[in-house]
């Protein structure tokens, strides 16, 4: 018994260290855009260009968290009325994607775009959605590459925009998330 | 000759309204590197603040951090694994070297445990 209990420790070791090394891929650097604009008023539209993403390439389970202030407008007023009065940004300062790719392995990833859907929930504004779009995938120069395009509705997550300026902001907002994610 | 003084008046007050009311919607993005710095420290620290949940105040502030290149990728500097910094111009800089960033806070990002910095300039204040 005593000489098996080293033994024992080191296998029982061994095992958490399998267990920690998963292959993860990660980007702090990703983009987000999106697009509310009415046609024939002034365009809304803004993009984030340093969101943060991890994919657990065994699970396919994948999370990303956008800044709120990270979000660039072309008109500063447009940017600080995003900030200050919709989204709350001092309040709630950060989107948060969490869930899994359904049927997801790396050995279906080819330099040729592979879709997978994605099933998990998007929490915008301190209210949480479920969230299911399509993610196209593609394995080039050894990085994993992720795009992908849904709707929001700025309802669903208690955003309140004002009777005087709703009609020149879309009720749904197009999302398009694109990710260029390295090995860790 | 009144009429004309009043025609005059209501002209400019209009031209004025009209211009100022332009310059308040179409008024400039903020200059961060012109701006003063509420916060100068080490990545540790502002790293800290905000892992103890007390950035708050930080946030869409500018500040100035110092720390040493762990990381460079496009668009993006990295300071003691700590802090992001993103650069609208991105500085020739490599990895080890020690750097001082002005930037503006956006935040703190759980997944990393990295603070965010954008509009950033390498500074040597």
């Amino acid at each position: 018994m005593k000489k098996i209990l080293p033994y024992l420790s080191v296998v029982l070791l061994l095992m958490t260290f399998t267990g920690f090394a998963q292959q993860k891929y990660i980007t702090k650097n990703g983009e987000i855009n999106f697009e509310a604009s009415v046609p024939s008023f002034e365009e809304v539209k803004a993009k984030n260009s340093t969101v943060s993403a991890i994919l657990n390439a065994d699970t396919g389970e994948f999370a990303s968290l956008a800044l709120i202030q990270g979000f660039r407008f072309k008109v500063a007023l447009m940017e600080e009325h995003f900030n200050e009065n919709y989204m709350e940004s001092s309040q709630y300062p950060k989107a948060i994607v969490k869930g899994t790719l359904e049927g997801f392995s790396m050995d279906g990833l080819s330099e040729s775009t592979t879709e997978y859907s994605f099933k998990g929930t998007i929490t915008v504004h301190g209210e949480s959605q479920p969230l299911e779009t399509i993610v196209t995938m593609a394995m080039i120069d050894g990085n994993v590459e992720m795009n992908s395009s849904f709707i929001l509705k700025p309802e669903d997550f208690n955003i309140k925009i004002p009777s005087i300026v709703s009609n020149k902001i879309a009720d749904e907002v197009t999302v398009t998330a694109i990710y260029t994610l390295s090995e860790k | 000759m009144k009429k004309k003084s009043v025609f005059m008046i209501v002209t400019l007050v209009l031209v004025v309204g009209a211009y100022s009311g332009y310059r308040y919607l179409y008024k400039d993005h903020r200059n961060i590197a012109e701006e003063d710095a509420v916060f100068t420290g080490t990545a540790q620290q502002i790293q800290e603040r905000f892992a103890q949940g007390e950035g708050d105040g930080l946030l869409n502030q500018t500040v100035i951090v110092s720390g040493t290149v762990s990381q460079v990728e496009e668009g993006s500097v990295t300071l003691d694994e700590k802090v992001q910094s993103v650069f609208a111009q991105m500085p020739s800089v490599s990895e080890g070297a020690q750097v001082t960033v002005k930037g503006r806070c956006i935040g703190y990002d759980d997944l990393f445990e990295v603070v965010k910095l954008d509009q950033s300039q390498l500074t040597t204040q």
